[in-house]
């Protein structure tokens, strides 16, 4: 590592600690520790949901999967964008109006039941730690790239994992949901700046996007392989048609036709269930504000995505032609394609930007990490702290108490990732996926839109729902989509194993099916319709505007401080 | 509970009721629509030639770049026309002023 890419690391760790340390909640308050006073703005908390929801999935392991299958790869970056779709249209406001802490907290609530709270707690932690471990190898991956060396008696791999986990459950320990948003919306400017720096200088050098499509898919798609004989580059079958080639522009690269639709409906059915996605809307003043919040994710989702999977393009293309001149490529390509595909955008970024350039593209690959390891460890930390410690294990717990036992959380959790990433070995799975990274984050989107998706918009949208009904279509939807991943890692045939990776198409429907059928013969709690107002009426919405308007109209008549009074107003009408 | 600025922080269950249908009916709509080009475009991939293997100005063919942009355009502006779409259907159906405040539910200013 080159002293400008360590100089603009720790510029970066020291920029984010900054901000943690000067907007840390000053209170015990667990509305302040968890949900940031609930008082989060429409632009910050759409920059701070970018923050927690693209991760190193989204900014290595959509490149990746771009560079190594094309158009099959394509569909990550489509279902990750799509996901907040449904979101908006079906989650987003009624969530925010019933409020709470968390989605066990809102389901435990909604229909009354201790025992629907607990199910949920078990299936969110599933899911954070299946989103967790993702995170955690990519920080590894980049480390090793970027640094090459460990701290002593740790590989470099290993040593990205444990400074990467530890630093963030540091800062999530001490800033709390308030650091945490300020730090995140921060995270995600530095990582979308990261991606249109790198866009523009590639496509500044004279990169035809269109042009770089028809030349590569004028050619067989072959990507590197390692067996007996060495690394040598092995041309890709083409799962639609097996007497055909697979080539860049065209499906079947990776997938099979069922295979296809199951990847994109588990990503878009996955983001509804996400918990540390879905515990920022409870920070937002008003169910309106949630609403809006999600129009401006869905702008921001679409310039991240495209700009990844031209990225992904420019890659396959520029780095091929780029091996002649750059000798430090070989040891990283087999005849100009990546042997580990996720370092696409880093080594785009070293042949356009020098090391400057593998410094600024690997800080917003761990600026990216960071950012969800953060969101993830929050949410585990309401999810444990409130949802199991408040609750059951100390009831009469001070608000202090219960904040400390959210940080606690934090610790474990962070500890179980990092163990499960130092125990993998991402290179002996990279040769069965397109992209590691987005294949394990796409098991936790497979899990939440399984088993908490179906339940979360049945009990939104239909007063049936029943606490048994939530419990049994939880367990179905969870237990039949851990079922078929595992029936999908033995050798089924390649079409099969890929539909059985991504189970939502079949295990969603399935716990929705069970949720109504058991709810139909179950009875729903007493007071549902007084739910239902709080659910889809307004009236706290209106409650909470007039406040801030007679909050603001009493600054205003106050001369002392009517000059604040006006620029809180500007500054709050912006963000709206 | 009624206000100089003409706005109830009351909903009827009546009220709530008529405003959850249509928003079920917008949100369906809209699903509908969403779920045709999500699932249309891999759909066209795999059963129209010219969807993937034709070539627009450059070399892209018209499958990519729905899935390179295209998309990504058109979810945002589902979005944005379901959102606007919502709020105003809750402006509209949602905080008139009641005459009669006897209702059977409290009024529901404070969040749980």
């Amino acid at each position: 590592m080159t002293v400008t890419s360590a100089g603009t690391l720790v510029a970066l760790i020291a920029l984010v600690a900054l901000v943690t340390l000067v907007v840390r909640p000053r209170g015990v308050s667990t509305v302040d520790f968890y949900l940031a006073g609930q008082r989060v703005g429409v632009a910050t908390n759409a920059l701070a949901i970018c923050g927690d929801y693209f991760s190193a999935a989204s900014f290595l392991g959509v490149a990746a999967a771009v560079y190594v299958s094309g158009l099959d790869g394509v569909w990550y970056a489509v279902g990750f964008a799509a996901g907040f779709v449904p979101v908006l249209l079906f989650v987003a406001a009624p969530l925010r109006r019933f409020g709470e802490f968390s989605i066990p907290d809102f389901l435990g609530r909604r229909l009354a039941s201790e025992r629907v709270r607990l199910v949920a707690v078990g299936v969110v932690q599933i899911v954070i730690l299946s989103y967790l471990v993702p995170q955690a190898v990519g920080s590894g991956i980049t480390w090793q790239l970027l640094v090459g060396r460990g701290l002593p008696g740790l590989s470099a791999y290993a040593t990205g994992v444990v400074l990467s986990t530890a630093v963030v459950a540091g800062m999530v320990a001490f800033g709390g949901m308030r650091g945490t948003t300020w730090t995140q919306a921060i995270q995600f400017l530095l990582l979308l700046g990261a991606l249109v720096w790198l866009a523009v200088v590639v496509a500044g050098s004279g990169f035809n996007y269109s042009a770089a499509v028809g030349d590569l898919s004028a050619e067989p798609l072959a990507n590197p392989v390692h067996d007996d004989t060495g690394w040598h580059l092995q041309p890709e079958s083409n799962h639609l048609d097996p007497t055909a080639p697979a080539t860049f522009g065209q499906p079947g690269a990776a997938y099979g036709p069922l295979a296809q639709f199951a990847l994109i409906l588990t990503l878009v059915l996955g983001t509804a269930g996400l918990p540390h996605v879905m515990n920022r809307y409870f920070t937002s003043p008003t169910g309106t504000a949630a609403r809006m919040t999600t129009v401006w994710v869905l702008g921001l989702a679409g310039l991240f995505y495209a700009l990844a999977v031209m990225l992904g393009t420019a890659a396959r293309q520029q780095i091929a032609a780029a091996v002649d001149d750059h000798p430090w490529l070989e040891e990283l390509t087999v005849d100009g394609i990546l042997r580990v595909p996720e370092h696409a955008l880093p080594v785009l970024g070293r042949i356009y930007g020098g090391d400057s350039g593998l410094a600024v593209v690997a800080a917003g690959a761990l600026v990216a990490v960071m950012s969800t390891i953060a969101g993830l460890l929050l949410a585990a930390a309401a999810s444990w702290g409130h949802d199991v410690y408040e609750r059951h294990i100390n009831p009469r717990a001070t608000q202090s108490q219960a904040v400390w036992a959210g940080r606690a959380s934090t610790a474990v959790v962070a500890l179980a990732a990092g163990g499960l990433a130092i125990a993998m070995q991402p290179a002996d799975l990279t040769p069965a996926v397109p992209s590691i990274v987005a294949a394990m984050v796409t098991w936790a989107f497979a899990i939440a839109g399984s088993a908490l998706t179906p339940v979360f918009v049945l009990a939104i949208w239909w007063r049936g729902t029943t606490a048994a009904g939530a419990t049994a279509g939880m367990l179905v939807g969870g237990l039949v989509s851990v079922s078929m991943f595992v029936v999908g890692a033995l050798p089924v045939g390649p079409g099969l194993g890929q539909m059985l990776v991504t189970p939502t198409l079949v295990a969603a429907p399935l716990a929705a099916l069970v949720t109504w059928l058991v709810s139909r013969a179950t009875t729903p709690p007493d007071d549902v319709e007084r739910q239902w107002l709080v659910l889809h009426g307004t009236a706290a919405d209106r409650h909470a505007e007039r406040l801030a308007r007679l909050t603001i109209a009493s600054l205003g008549t106050t001369p002392r401080r009517s000059g604040h009074g006006t620029q809180r107003k500007g500054e709050r009408d912006a963000d709206r | 509970m009624e206000h100089d600025d003409g706005v109830d922080e009351h909903d009827t269950p009546a009220e709530v009721d008529a405003t959850f249908r249509t928003l079920r009916r917008v949100a369906i709509t809209h699903v509908v629509l969403f779920l045709a080009a999500v699932m249309g475009v891999p759909a066209l991939s795999l059963t129209l030639g010219w969807w993937s293997g034709g070539r627009l100005a450059g070399g892209m063919s018209p499958g990519f770049a729905m899935a390179a942009f295209g998309l990504y355009a058109f979810f945002l502006v589902i979005g944005l026309a379901a959102a606007t779409l919502s709020s105003a259907v809750e402006a509209r159906m949602l905080g008139g002023r009641h005459d009669d405040d006897n209702d059977d539910y409290p009024a529901d200013g404070e969040l749980p």
